[in-house]
């Protein structure tokens, strides 16, 4: 859901890229609704793209049609369970570098970016 | 109400209702159900207090019913409560009458969730700072805000994360923003944001926070978030500030740190008008449609008119509720995102909306207001606010 908002960047700028990624498993409470809601709003290519690159899982290039509780659950495992403890977030575009410190992404420009 | 089970359930999210009991008028048919049954009496007074020996008194005089069942003060079948009512006199610089004005007496029927406001109160909260929202108005604020199971919550000024816990209490997912990461984190000794979400065992709905300016936000263009709780920064105890270069900073060599990072950057001063302004714009572009926007905006007594609160062609304002400290107050502002087939509110309804709103009779018209691109109307003359922290600290 995060993107590179430095001022004029903005071809290749999401889905950001991570590297040095330390993962940590965290346990959310699951809603089937909710979750039905959000993956209308992910980006789904970028999500899959993602969830790939980080080796958390591989999904179906295109959301299935018929969407289960189980696909569901399996998209809330990777989108509300998976969190980003330690890392870089790499905007493709720009090259600008947001660290992520103890699970708190830093999207602090500096003030010749904005 | 019309059944015990709706008033169970809605005093299941009231904060501000104390009980509900039932009242009824009709002597043979009110008496039947408790012929037999065990009972036990509750007194309160409001606007006084009664002593022990007062109460047991008031309940004595009840020993006329021809209530047979035992007195059990730990499990009855049915709790009575008595009400005296002696109005809120004081507050008004008046004695306390001798007798209560209002009696009301019936059988209880459902509790509010007031004992929340003990359970979040701030003093056994870990993790404080000065800006910390009380325990009562957090839940307030949550509940108005419809936070539930299933919605996403951001507050993008989330300081110690005050709404966060209410709002994740109610059972919505929440997430954070700040400039300021050390108030997100903490000093290091344990205590942060997510340490209270331990504390209170919220850590399955409080997702996490993020470190960002709302002036330059990094969130996805998206209709994501459910509702918008926060208490942007009044420039009082928490000085505003946003991303920029600042003229009066010394210029920088390089824009990294030894170890690489990135050193933090300028900033200037966020005027409130500004935040106020920003935040409107940021709630109606990214809300859901129906989604709602709940925060404060501090006000000098003397000078606020209700035209000062920045309005959104695609936000309709529901309510403006203040809490007074006499010169100064604030104002909790509700707005709702309209549907997506709804039209947006056109500049001659706001003014009249905005009228209606005055205590004396302001003449408005289109000239006075100033319509942005993204729907956003506001005063064309800088609103009252935006003197806020100069005329604060002159009182």
């Amino acid at each position: 859901m995060l993107m590179c908002h430095v001022k004029g960047c903005a071809t290749d700028n999401f889905p950001l890229r991570i590297e040095d990624a330390e993962l940590e498993q965290v346990e959310v409470e699951f809603n089937e609704d909710f979750m039905r809601r959000m993956i209308n709003k992910i980006e789904w290519g970028a999500f899959v793209q993602t969830a790939f690159a980080l080796g958390v899982d591989q999904l179906p290039a295109t959301v299935p049609e018929n969407i289960d509780t189980e696909f569901l659950q399996r998209i809330h495992r990777v989108a509300m369970e998976t969190k980003l403890k330690e890392g870089k977030m790499i905007c493709n575009g720009c090259k600008h570098v947001y660290p992520v410190t103890d699970g708190i992404p830093n999207m602090l420009l500096q003030e010749t970016e904005v | 109400m019309k059944s015990a089970a709706d008033a169970k359930k809605l005093l299941n999210r009231s904060i501000l209702i104390k009980e509900v009991i039932e009242l009824r008028f009709h002597w043979r048919k009110y008496h039947t159900p408790y012929l037999k049954t065990s009972f036990k009496f509750n007194v309160t007074a409001f606007g006084s207090s009664l002593t022990i020996p007062q109460q047991v008194e008031r309940i004595e005089r009840f020993s006329f019913l021809p209530y047979d069942g035992d007195i059990d003060l730990k499990n009855p079948d049915v709790v009575f409560s008595l009400y005296e009512d002696y109005n809120d006199f004081p507050n008004q610089g008046l004695p306390v009458p001798d007798a209560p004005i209002r009696l009301f007496w019936g059988p209880f029927v459902a509790e509010s969730s007031r004992a929340l406001i003990q359970q979040y109160d701030l003093k056994k909260r870990g993790y404080l700072g000065t800006t910390s929202m009380d325990a009562e108005l957090s839940l307030i604020m949550s509940n108005v805000a419809l936070a539930r199971p299933g919605s996403l919550v951001l507050d993008p000024f989330v300081g110690t994360g005050s709404f966060l816990v209410t709002s994740s209490h109610f059972g919505a997912y929440t997430i954070g923003s700040d400039i300021d990461g050390r108030q997100i984190r903490g000093k290091g000794n344990g205590k942060s944001i997510e340490s209270n979400a331990k504390q209170y065992s919220l850590e399955d709905r409080i997702l996490g926070t993020v470190v960002c300016d709302i002036a330059h936000h990094p969130w996805r263009d998206c209709e994501l978030w459910d509702a918008i709780v926060c208490d942007p920064p009044y420039g009082v105890r928490a000085g505003a500030k946003k991303i920029a270069v600042n003229p009066k900073a010394p210029p920088k060599t390089s824009i990294y740190n030894r170890d690489g990072g990135y050193k933090l950057p300028q900033c200037v001063p966020y005027e409130l008008d500004d935040v106020m302004a920003d935040l409107i714009s940021f709630a109606a572009k990214f809300l859901v449609p129906g989604g709602r926007l709940v925060y404060w905006l501090p006000t000098l007594t003397d000078s606020y008119s209700p035209k000062d609160v920045p309005r959104h062609k695609r936000l309709r304002l529901l309510d403006n509720c203040e809490q007074s400290f006499n010169k100064w107050a604030r104002r909790m502002i509700i707005m709702e995102k309209l549907k997506a087939d709804e039209p947006d509110l056109d500049l001659d309804a706001l003014l009249i909306e905005i009228e209606k709103g005055m205590q004396t009779k302001v003449a408005l018209d289109e000239k006075d207001m100033k319509v942005q691109g993204d729907g956003l109307v506001t005063l064309i003359d800088n609103p009252a606010h935006a003197g806020f922290r100069k005329g604060y600290f002159k009182e």
